[in-house]
């Protein structure tokens, strides 16, 4: 099912109020959403938080573009042990919301009980402009942009390329792309949870039809943007000489995959002692080749890391940020990944009963990489 | 690597005078290359320059044309050395002698490993240079042909003491070999930059390797090495001080639990910081263990409680939890703060405490490879009256048993 | 070191089919070209994809992995996943500019030593004719 409703409200205001409602009626114990945590000089120390009385809702800015972690990850990490048992509601970004799915189905985390709020997302910001921009200033521009249903300028290179900015499968969406934010606000009722939730929120809603053209017309910028940057990267990385430039500057931080929120092995394979080497490979290693990088396997972490979670990368961006030595990560893994997704037609977290593709088979397919 | 009481003033040294024709890499360079082909070392492990031209990286190098790009002067550090070495050795020493161009701090951090099981020294030529600091990676990635001119500038002028260097080199009072230090363990052999004579740079020799390794390449103990000496005496004492000022200065800051979580009200928990740090060797680490992970209901109720939970939780726990499990064997080289993606002053948190709970118990990490970790040893009741008040009764009454 | 290109083939063999297959071929009496390194795996379905890249990267001239005809799979299903992942590393590789090529998928059951002995054949000659993996003699992997 799928209900558009509108009322005379700002889309922000309106959020926080129904946040407040959910908290007060009893409809939710909490609330995860992006807020300031810790007071400090900077005007927004935002990280995300759960948020379990009101008063501690008014520091929450649940739309605002950042993402310091993948909040799908976070949501992963509180529900790992077992399902909560009282209801909370999750703010999450589409992106965030398809990487929680994509940890469901590896049984990284549980659905129970979550009321998942959404929203169609304008991108966000990269950490170097919330660290040393002038936030202020992009943060008007960043919604300006959203407004028109543009692309705004400032956000992560996978966000401007990036065409699944509409939920899938969230319970309720707020629809922020090409609307008036500070006098009407839409969304989205996308499941009866979100219905049932909805009752009694005291606001006048009036249903309305959306214009499949807004949507149409970003996906198209978008695309371009991605088709561009695919391009530019294509030749950037391709073939071995190119990977070893790109990642030669690697300082094996691994921070590209504890922040995944793909990546939730407790021990990373290349972080075990599976991969390291024992003194007489190095001995080998050096005589075949004159010299070794070490510590040794960069190009294996990140080929093989490739090969672990491409599947179900959802191109959120987060290993680029975190990357110390500006790396490209999000943008390789990005169109990698999506050739992977292409091959088996998988859109990583649309769906949470489809199943990983390498966790089944066709028994005819493929038939073209076998010998004859 | 050699230990022993060297620290004395009327220490008599001797150094081989090398050219700086072609700079301080230069003459570095063409001793190592000497070493390779005369098999007195079978590999070298050193920074080099990757191909894309703009980082460096650690090779262990067997073929000495590979030599051309190697720099052991790297103004960067991406990777600290320590633990380049400990990817080598941790399974025992290879079936070659190695030698390491380190920085004092990597040997420093090497010591450690070594103590924590993580490294073999068997094996290994430690040698290692006056050390201008490094420039930070933030930094240097905005330029690095300018970056790489700029740090060409300052080794030539002799200047030490930059402005441009990481924000703990700036304050590092160990920046050369520990001749200033009391019973400290000693490179195998020191490039000496600072107070030499005119475009030379001086090896000096500290063990019986290092000695057979210039003399078998033909380099003549001909030098008097006090110059350097007083002038890495100055330049340490000056720094001491600077340190000293810029830990007065952050303690105002940071310290107390209002200031403390500010430090860190950026964190994103990538753990980066714990990934480069040349001690924190654990696989696993223990904050990303199963052993912080609860029940969703757990996490409830700790919001309850104070109205809001910062998530992912314990995010302070991990960086004071760190503090103690490895603060140390901090040797304060600043590779955390350069791996921080938000620009947290990590490193200058880490020195400052660490410089601390070292003092408590008159250790310094990587000072010497025989003394014991702290933590493993303990003298019954003669030590910490501040925290042990029997201890304390004892110790004031004089009583010794 | 001799100039002449001699490649090297890991293969990561399934012990039911492909790995018997050899044995059979062995017993014989086929001939083949020495330049395969054999790895018994129970199924080929155990051949992490991470095995392959590893092999590529510390220098095997090509990779590949044998496993009973689909249906066949002693685990009822185990090389219909191989088949798939190997499809995403060839799609990995290509996507990344690395050769695809160098990376096979060989079905063999226990009674083709024939069968065995002219692929390992075929595939040492197509090789050599690509020459040695250029990783082989990279310094930073």
């Amino acid at each position: 099912m799928s209900k558009i409703l509108k009322t005379n409200k700002g889309a922000e205001k309106c959020l926080q109020d129904f946040l407040k409602h959910l908290l007060e009626s009893g409809k939710a114990k909490a609330v995860m959403a992006l807020s300031k945590t810790v007071a400090t000089d900077q005007d927004y120390t935002l990280n995300y938080s759960l948020i379990s009385s009101t008063e501690e809702l008014d520091n929450a800015l649940p739309f605002f573009p950042l993402m310091p972690a993948n909040a799908g990850k976070l949501v992963s990490y509180l529900t790992l042990k077992g399902p909560i048992s009282a209801p909370i509601a999750v703010v999450l970004k589409p992106c965030e919301l398809r990487a929680f799915v994509e940890l469901v189905k590896r049984e990284q985390g549980h659905l129970d009980n979550l009321l998942i709020i959404s929203h169609s997302c304008g991108g966000v910001l990269t950490f170097d402009s919330y660290l040393n921009g002038n936030l202020d200033q992009d943060i008007k521009a960043y919604w300006g942009a959203v407004r028109k249903n543009q692309i705004p300028d400032k956000v992560r290179p996978t966000c401007k390329a990036c065409i699944h900015f509409e939920p899938y499968t969230a319970d309720i969406s707020f629809d922020l792309i090409g609307q008036d934010l500070d006098q009407t606000c839409q969304i989205t009722v996308m499941t009866d949870k979100g219905e049932s939730i909805l009752d009694g929120f005291d606001v006048k809603w009036t249903e309305t039809k959306a214009d499949p053209k807004t949507a149409q017309d970003l996906k198209a910028l978008r695309q371009k943007a991605k088709d561009g940057l695919f391009e530019s990267i294509n030749a950037d990385i391709y073939g071995i000489d190119n990977l070893i430039d790109v990642f030669g500057r690697c300082i094996g931080c691994h921070g590209c995959s504890n922040t995944c929120p793909i990546c939730y092995c407790i021990l990373c394979d290349f972080e075990s002692k599976d991969h390291e080497f024992e003194p007489n490979i190095f001995e080998a290693e050096i005589i075949k080749r004159g010299g070794l990088r070490v510590p040794p396997n960069t190009l294996l972490f990140h080929i093989g890391r490739l090969s672990h979670m491409g599947i179900s990368c959802v191109s959120c961006g987060l290993c680029s940020d975190v990357c110390p030595v500006e790396i490209p990560v999000s943008t390789i893994f990005s169109k990698v990944g999506e050739a992977i997704q292409d091959l088996f037609k998988y859109i990583p977290g649309k769906d949470l009963e489809e199943k990983i593709p390498l966790t089944k088979f066709e028994k005819q397919e493929f038939e073209e990489i076998e010998d004859k | 690597m050699v230990s022993g009481n060297k620290s004395s003033d009327s220490i008599d040294l001797k150094g081989a005078p090398l050219s700086l024709a072609e700079g301080a890499r230069g003459a570095l360079l063409s001793f190592l290359r000497e070493t390779l082909d005369n098999g007195l070392l079978d590999a070298l492990l050193i920074p080099m320059k990757v191909p894309a031209g703009d980082s460096y990286a650690w090779v262990l190098v067997k073929d000495k044309s590979l030599l051309e790009d190697a720099n052991p002067f790297a103004p960067i550090m991406p990777v600290q050395g320590a633990r380049a070495l400990s990817s080598i050795t941790k399974h025992g020493a290879p079936d070659l002698r190695i030698g390491a161009v380190l920085r004092p701090c990597e040997q420093r951090a090497a010591i450690e490993l070594c103590k924590l099981k993580q490294l073999d020294m068997e094996k290994v030529v430690f040698i290692t240079l006056d050390c201008p600091g490094v420039i930070p990676l933030k930094d240097w990635f905005s330029d690095p042909e300018k970056g790489e001119t700029q740090f060409q500038q300052l080794l030539e002028k002799g200047d030490f003491l930059s402005p441009q260097m990481r924000p703990v080199c700036q304050i590092c009072d160990k920046m050369s070999a520990p001749i200033d230090v009391d019973n400290a363990t000693f490179p195998d052999i020191h490039f000496a930059l600072l107070g030499v004579p005119e475009n030379k740079g001086l090896l000096i020799p500290f063990s019986d390797i290092g000695n057979e390794l210039l003399e078998k390449t033909g380099q003549a103990l001909s030098s008097d090495t006090q110059t350097w000496q007083s002038k890495v005496k100055e330049i340490n004492a000056q720094k001491c001080g600077k340190r000293k000022t810029a830990h007065e200065k952050l303690d105002k800051e940071i310290s107390g639990p209002e200031k403390f979580p500010k430090a860190f009200a950026f964190c994103i928990n990538c753990h980066n910081c714990m990934r480069v740090c040349p001690v924190c060797y654990c696989q696993k680490c223990y904050f990303d263990s199963e052993m912080l992970k609860h029940s969703a209901d757990t996490y409830l109720e700790r919001s309850m409680k104070k109205g809001s939970l910062w998530f992912k939780p314990d995010s302070l726990l991990f960086q004071i939890g760190r503090l103690s499990h490895m603060s140390l064997s901090c040797v304060s080289c600043g590779t955390c703060q350069d791996a921080c993606p938000m620009d947290i002053i990590v490193g200058q948190v880490f020195a400052f405490s660490s410089d601390q709970t070292q003092q408590a118990f008159e250790y310094a990490a990587g000072r010497n490879l025989d003394e014991t970790l702290p933590m493993r040893i303990y003298q019954e009741d003669k030590e910490l009256p501040e925290v042990c008040s029997m201890c304390k009764d004892v110790l004031e009454s004089g009583e010794d048993q | 070191m001799s100039d002449t290109f001699e490649p090297r083939i890991v293969g990561f063999f399934c012990k039911w089919c492909t790995y018997a297959g050899a044995d059979l071929a062995g017993t014989s009496r086929l001939q083949y070209p020495p330049n395969v390194l054999p790895i018994r795996v129970m199924c080929s379905s155990r051949v992490d994809p991470v095995f392959l890249i590893t092999a590529y990267l510390r220098g095997a001239d090509a990779v590949l992995i044998g496993g009973c005809h689909p249906g066949d799979c002693h685990y009822i299903e185990g090389n219909y996943y191989t088949r798939r992942r190997m499809a995403m590393m060839k799609t990995i590789f290509e996507s990344l500019g690395l050769e695809p090529e160098r990376l096979r998928l060989s079905w063999i059951s226990a009674s083709e030593g024939p069968r065995f002995a002219s692929v390992i054949t075929e595939y040492t000659e197509n090789t050599r004719k690509k020459g040695p993996n250029p990783v082989k003699s990279k310094v930073f992997i």
